[in-house]
């Protein structure tokens, strides 16, 4: 086992890692910015080490600056935590290079999951579905036909340098795909000066399912079931819960899906924490999108109800131990929903940075609150936006949601705006509570309730 | 009876920093609190135990708000990495700097180690060395003093 602890990171992941540490009984090095000087990471890790100033570039992305720090403290392994180096395999082979245990999947693994192209041959090769389409750029409007009529209608034909919903047509009919290639590729020329236009089925109003899966360095891989992350915004999560409310989730889709997942993993020798990401449509289908790999911001509704600590576990399948649990042992209790409350507009989501006057995070039977902030502290314009997880765990969703909503009421966080009125609305709409989610959820919400 | 004490001597504290006030004597209901800049004063609460003086002076060390005047032509130079601080380019070699020294702007006056890397660090002004803050072998933060340099 490890002695002493590394995090490479902040704010409430940077604490999360740190209590897992303790209640491990090992020692713990916290890194800093200058800006971070005041944070609670700082001050309940065992040591702190200032690496650079307040640009995460100089300090929190400095690969040099927190292998140093670590040498210097005698650190044996480092937790990466999520974002800043998590996901980087240069850092995750740095660490490798000069005997610190990277908190993790191996570098290969990182890379390879993290080259969305490779990562998809990898899937198929592996059995895994994936969004069926174009191998590349169409060569012709003949070519798209063809491949469309191998897919099945309806179809998205998209421009290679698109973004932002130009160069996209959908085609539900085989006459209406010609005039519809035409289009998006003036469109694309227009938009980006290239023509490239490709094609893959349209699935249409899809769930985003995730699964949790767990692995150590002897080949066991347990999966810890989904999370629905349907909520979203500018792919940005906004709450997040588990099990999924989607009707159609069973026990026989959430083996397959868990099978899905074990099959990835595996063929790409995973060990440590991961999240195999799926796109989930009305019928049951799914299609795997990415893998992350690493711990994920809404781990804990999965932890609340499991009962596992994935932090714990992370750091234990690191050291060379095998699994505590077997996939048998991992039962599903109760449902879970997280809010991820950010210093931001509730309407327009402008960033609000600055000094937390007044803060409250709420307690009682069900509720989880992970975060950094507390009465004085600054929510600094130099980092994320996320000031706390709010989570509730009820022995069913209704429950759960019940406590989310008085969880949110009995929030206090003054001095900058927060996502906190937001989400207190969405937990008394009409199809959030009918568990009526796809990933245009947010959209829809927010042009129904902008008439209001 | 800490609590109220400390609660008086933070409002008293806050009260002067940033004022020119030396010092402050309070006195109420038999308690006397005494804050002069400094120096480190207590609560003084008449015909109690002496216990509680020293906790209240150790909670509140005035030379937080009251830090010595500096000399604005007394430079310090601090880390700009982390990493092990070295004196010397190896264990036999003379130090690159020492106090009483007259140093360049660009001279080299440490070495200091992050990932097997050794970065020469550089004068960052002109002057004498007045005080080297760290000993040789010993790890350095960033924005940590490295010299106190009089500066030319």
């Amino acid at each position: 086992m490890f002695k002493k602890v590394l995090i490479a990171n902040r704010g409430e992941i940077a604490l999360r890692v740190i209590w897992a540490c303790k209640e491990l009984g090992l020692k713990t090095v916290a890194v800093y910015s200058e800006a971070d000087r005041n944070s609670l990471h700082v001050k309940f890790a065992d040591q702190a080490i200032c690496i650079g100033p307040a640009k995460s570039k100089d300090s929190y992305l400095s690969v040099p600056a927190i292998i140093s720090a670590a040498e210097i403290t005698g650190a044996d392994a480092i937790h990466p935590g999520y974002g800043f180096l998590a996901e980087s395999a240069k850092f995750a082979e740095v660490c490798e290079a000069c005997r610190i245990t990277f908190i993790g999947p191996s570098p290969q693994a990182i890379k390879l999951m993290g080259d969305k192209s490779r990562a998809k041959k990898a899937m198929i090769k592996a059995g895994v579905p994936v969004v069926p389409g174009s191998p590349g750029v169409l060569e012709s409007e003949e070519a798209a036909v063809g491949v469309a009529r191998d897919i099945g209608f309806p179809v998205i034909v998209k421009a290679s340098a698109g973004g932002g919903g130009r160069g996209m047509r959908i085609v539900r009919e085989a006459k209406d795909l010609s005039s519809a290639f035409r289009a998006a590729q003036a469109e694309a020329v227009a938009a980006f000066g290239v023509p490239d236009l490709y094609i893959e089925k349209y699935i249409e109003q899809p769930r985003h399912i995730e699964i949790q899966v767990m692995a150590d360095q002897r080949g066991n891989i347990v999966t810890l079931h989904e999370r629905e992350c349907s909520i979203q915004r500018r792919h940005q999560k906004l709450i997040e819960e588990a099990p999924s409310p989607a009707t159609l989730m069973n026990e026989k889709l959430r083996r397959r899906m868990g099978k899905t997942a074990t099959d990835a993993a595996a063929a790409v020798n995973y060990s440590n924490a991961g999240t195999i990401e799926f796109l989930l449509d009305a019928q049951g289908n799914y299609y795997f999108m990415e893998m992350n790999t690493r711990i994920q911001v809404e781990h804990g509704v999965t932890e609340l109800v499991t009962g596992r600590d994935l932090v714990k576990e992370q750091i234990l399948v690191a050291a060379e131990q095998a699994l505590s649990f077997r996939q048998a042992d991992i039962v599903l209790q109760g449902h879970a929903i997280e809010c991820r409350i950010n210093a931001e507009d509730p309407r327009t989501f402008a960033p609000s940075p600055g000094l937390i006057q007044h803060f409250w995070a709420p307690g009682g039977p069900g509720v989880r609150v992970d975060t950094f902030a507390h009465e004085g502290c600054l929510v600094s314009p130099h980092y994320d936006s996320m000031v706390a997880k709010l989570m509730t765990f009820g022995k069913d969703r209704n429950e759960a949601i019940a406590r989310m909503r008085r969880a949110l009421d009995a929030m206090v966080v003054e001095g900058i705006k927060t996502t906190i009125p937001l989400q207190r609305q969405i937990m008394d709409d009409p199809e959030f509570i009918a568990g009526k989610l796809d990933t245009a959820f947010m959209e829809r919400f927010l042009k129904r309730t902008a008439a209001i | 009876m800490i609590p109220l004490e400390l609660e008086i001597l933070k409002s008293v504290l806050s009260m002067i920093a940033g004022t020119d006030v030396v010092e402050v004597e309070l006195e109420e209901a038999g308690k006397k609190v005494r804050v002069r800049r400094g120096e480190v004063a207590g609560a003084l609460p008449a015909g109690q135990s002496p216990v509680g003086v020293a906790q209240v002076a150790s909670v509140a060390p005035v030379a937080a708000i009251a830090p010595p005047a500096v000399d604005p032509s007394h430079h310090q130079m601090k880390s700009p990495i982390v990493g092990t601080y070295y004196r010397a380019s190896d264990p036999t070699a003379a130090p690159f700097a020492k106090v009483g020294d007259t140093v360049r702007k660009g001279q080299v006056l440490c070495i200091i180690e992050a990932m097997k890397l050794m970065n020469e660090i550089e004068a960052d002004v002109a002057g004498e060395i007045l005080k080297v803050h760290v000993e040789n072998g010993h790890p350095v933060q960033f924005g940590e003093p490295l010299f106190t340099i009089k500066t030319a």
